[in-house]
């Protein structure tokens, strides 16, 4: 119980930080910022924000329209390749984009070579905003993509029926019955998007489009100004909350589930060949630009240079990524699994709401997860080197691993502490009874009934931890060890002095581990739709 | 006259499954209602969905008010059959309220829809307020909106699937009497689709039994109950009881006992008496009676059903009145007030 409380406070410590922290009257800096630069920030996030909230929407909404209510060649197939964009993270897009684009690029020498044409440098320009709007949104798309197909796959097929039947054609009925009723779903994807959005810093660090995560990295790096920082991360806070808010009023009490007869699937519907042909060049190209073209270049940088950069070096990098990776996701699911079991159990139903706080963390933007956890660390520290004989260890917990896994722990609780939860209801309280009633207490309960009943959800938890962990530039790059890298940074220190083709080889790996939970996640959802 | 006609349909889900109806053909008059009746399986609900547009059929063809909607390959699609549809479950479109509900189908040119929407609603007899939400609505008020809707825009047939099959049974008697008044009022057209053959006897004015995808018998509700073309038909409305005898001179031979009748003359040797439990009468002496004894009986309230055996263990079915008491293994002296006789083979 004491236990329960403590580790969610230690989980909502960079909130407490930010606040605590924001009383401090700003100092110079601050002022410069404020008048110079922050009405720049302000305005590319906004732009950055509301552009891919655009896209996403425009992409993912019609093709999950497309993929659950129509038959085409290939449909099967785009159900879940439309998915794996997910996999790539934004910053390595980015590389892969500009890559592409370059003068040396693909598309420029077949432009050059086979039709002799010249191309100045500024039309294939994608090193800007607008750029980054378009690279965060082909990889972010499929949350899009992902819950409104969910939610156009549980609309019962009689209301799409009712429609037809009172003589209104396929565009109408879509207008005003299927995507009204979305509308949580989608909004909800958009919402997950816009969260990536505010988190991104390796995309519009690379294209130089300043905003507040890389305000944030300036005065944290360059500028040596906590406060400053502080106050960046405040206002991007304010940016969150308000999407989540908008997220919620919009959702608010009405639930449009069919009615509580079992609603027949969607029957996908024939087109004219002319028409199916279209569905399936439409998903081609839009799979093609976001995975196809990225992932052939990186193969292809990657047998320009594996040989030089594969090195037993490289190796070592691979595998200490994959520990720290599959330590922090082991702690995420132990942590997981030991506050819904004592939540759970205990008599006192306000944890329950207070449990939230521990999922918050992954709408928190890395940047500002790392600067809350920095700044008490760092104390920490100090007091620790004051109050211990002069001559001993200076550094204690800042620059370690350890901050680093226990940030990790703050943004990616929820990944692993929702499937685990959903695990523990699905098996309902009864059995836990009934072990305890046979006179097993209650870590034997756990450890013998619980855990083997929630096996899967333990598992996925680990997994989703595992890839998220793996992906994961900005808090990493402020809170690793000096000299520390992980496949993520490697690719961005790489990419950042002119070796893009080089960073390919750690992108790689990134994105092929990607794609696992991806497939596996996919599988999940058809079976709860179908 | 006739408003639609089916002739010659076939239909089949999948090449390896049997046909879901096979060489169905009928008529429906204008203003009528006809209830299509069946077990689970019977095809009466791919029947309405095929008339509806929402499946093709693979043979036939369906003409709606000198329309041909299916004819070969070609088919008319749903959207463009002005087919009025109530759905088993209503179908609401949860997140508009009941005036939009009702005026979703209506066109412009047919004149205001809000205006129509609400006349309609008036028809079905709703007094509720309608910016309420389908959710906020009891059962037997979903399905009123569900009627609205269907008919507002002046359909050419209303179609309704399993329309009181989500009602509770003290609802279904009064809004089973309370919908065929309003079909009958607005002069609509309609067909349903039942597996309750009281639901099909009560409100329709001619009723379709299908058996496997076949349309066994379309008739009155009288003529099917009295004339039933083969025994489906006649099992399909309450038991009917059937009996070996032997005829006579001047009357038939059964195992209960001897049947004084003069259609005996027009057989020889062996037929088949049928007859429903309700056709026999209870009485206090043997004098001119069959005997039986009593192997169950079932009390239902209203009445007793009892099952008497003869010596041989044959038994039947009899529909007694709910305050006699009997008693298991004793003996029941009873006549036959009519029954059918047919040629046994």
């Amino acid at each position: 119980m004491t236990g329960t409380v403590l580790v969610l406070l230690l989980i909502a410590t960079p909130i407490f930080t930010i606040l605590f922290k924001l009383l401090d009257a700003p100092g110079e800096t601050w002022t410069h910022l404020r008048d110079t630069l922050l009405i720049g920030y302000f305005t590319n996030t906004l732009f950055l924000l509301l552009g891919v909230a655009f896209f996403t929407f425009l992409l993912g909404v019609s093709t999950a329209w497309m993929v659950s209510n129509y038959r085409f060649p290939g449909r099967r197939y785009f159900e879940w390749l439309l998915i794996l964009p997910l996999g790539f993270p934004g910053y390595i897009m980015a590389y892969t984009y500009t890559g592409m684009l370059d003068y040396s690029g693909p598309l420029q020498a077949f432009l050059r070579n086979t039709l002799d044409i010249q191309v100045v440098g500024s039309i294939v320009d994608i090193m800007n905003l607008p750029g980054a709007v378009f690279i965060l949104s082909i990889t972010l798309f499929p949350y899009v993509y992902l819950l409104s197909r969910a939610s156009f796959l549980q609309q019962s097929r009689t209301l799409q029926e009712a429609s037809a039947l009172l003589g209104r054609n396929d565009w109408y009925t879509f207008r005003r019955i299927a995507l009204p009723m979305a509308r949580p779903a989608i909004v909800g994807g958009i919402a997950l998007a816009s969260m990536e959005v505010l988190n991104d810093y390796g995309t519009v660090k690379y294209f130089g489009v300043s905003t507040f995560t890389t305000g944030i990295f300036r005065s944290w790096f360059s500028l040596g100004d906590v406060t400053t920082a502080i106050y960046l991360a405040a206002i991007l806070m304010l940016f969150v909350f308000g999407i989540l808010l908008l997220e919620s009023v919009q959702r608010g009490h009405r639930r449009f589930a069919s009615n509580k007869s079992v609603s027949k699937p969607l029957v996908k519907r024939r087109l004219s060949a002319r028409k199916s042909w279209m569905l399936t060049l439409s998903c081609s190209l839009l799979f093609f630009l976001s995975f196809v073209a990225p992932f052939l270049q990186i193969l292809h940088w990657v047998g320009l240079t594996y040989q030089k950069t594969m090195d037993e070096a490289f190796f070592f990098l691979i595998l200490r990524t994959f520990g720290l990776a599959a330590g922090t996701g082991a702690l995420v699911a132990v942590v997981s699994v030991t506050l819904v079991y004592s939540l759970r159990l205990s008599p006192f139903k306000w944890l329950k709401n207070v449990s939230r706080i521990a999922t918050l963390g992954y709408a928190i933007p890395g940047a500002v997860i790392a600067v809350g956890i920095m700044i008490p660390i760092l104390g920490l520290d100090r007091w620790l080197r004051e109050s211990l004989p002069a001559g001993a260890i200076g550094i204690v917990l800042s620059g370690t691993v350890y901050a680093l896994i226990f940030a990790y722990m703050v943004r990616f609780l929820a990944v692993g502490y929702h499937p685990i939860d959903a695990g523990f209801q699905k098996i309902g309280i009864h059995v836990n009874e009934a072990s305890r009633l046979l006179g097993k207490n209650s870590w034997k309960t756990l450890w013998k009934i619980d855990l083997p009943l929630i096996r899967a959800g333990f598992l996925s938890g680990i997994l989703l931890v595992f890839v998220d962990v793996l992906k994961e530039l900005p808090l990493t790059l402020i809170l690793r060890p000096f000299n520390y890298q992980t496949l993520a940074t490697k690719a961005f220190d790489m990419a950042t002095n002119e070796m893009i083709a080089e960073s390919a080889n750690a992108s790689l790996i990134i994105i092929l581990t990607g794609i696992i939970p991806i497939v596996f996640l996919n599988r999940m959802i058809r079976r709860v739709n179908l | 006259m006739n408003i639609l006609r089916l002739q010659g349909i076939d239909k089949k889900y999948s090449a390896s499954e049997d046909y879901a109806v096979k060489d169905i053909s009928f008529d429906v008059r204008k203003g009528e209602i006809l209830a299509l009746v069946g077990e689970s399986g019977s095809g009466k609900t791919t029947l309405l969905r095929l008339i509806s547009g929402l499946e093709h059929p693979d043979a036939g063809t369906i003409v709606l008010s000198e329309n041909t909607l299916v004819s070969g390959n070609r088919s008319v699609p749903a959207n463009e059959r002005n087919v009025g549809m109530v759905f088993q479950d209503y179908a609401l479109f949860p997140h508009l309220n009941l005036l939009e509900n009702v005026q979703f189908g209506v066109r412009k040119t047919q004149g205001d829809p809000a205006e129509i929407a609400r006349k309609t609603l008036q028809l079905v007899g709703l007094k509720e307020n309608y910016s309420k939400y389908p959710h906020q609505l009891s059962g037997g008020q979903q399905q009123r909106v569900a009627l609205a809707r269907a008919i507002a825009p002046n359909p050419s047939i209303l179609l309704m699937d399993e329309p009181f099959s989500n009602l509770d049974a003290m609802l279904k008697d009064q809004v089973r009497e309370e919908i065929r008044q309003i079909i009958k009022r607005t002069g609509v057209t309609a067909i349903f689709v039942t597996h309750d053959t009281r639901d099909a006897l009560s409100t329709a004015d001619r009723v379709a039994i299908l058996h496997k995808g076949y349309l066994q018998q379309l008739d009155s509700p009288k003529n099917l109950y009295e004339n039933p073309a083969n025994p489906y038909v006649a099992n399909f409305f309450g038991r009917r009881n059937q009996v070996i005898a032997t005829a006579t001179e001047d009357g038939f031979y059964t195992s209960f006992g001897f049947i004084a009748d003069e259609r005996s003359r027009n057989f020889r040797n062996s037929v088949k008496l049928l007859f429903r439990p309700e056709e026999i009468k209870i009485k206090k002496s043997l004098k001119q009676a069959l005997i039986g004894t009593v192997r169950q009986c079932a009390y239902f309230g209203d009445h007793q059903m009892v099952l008497l055996a003869d010596e041989s263990g044959k038994s039947i079915y009899v529909r007694a009145s709910p305050t006699r008491y009997f008693v298991e293994g004793s003996e029941v002296f009873f006549t036959i007030r009519s029954f059918k006789v047919e040629e046994a083979f």
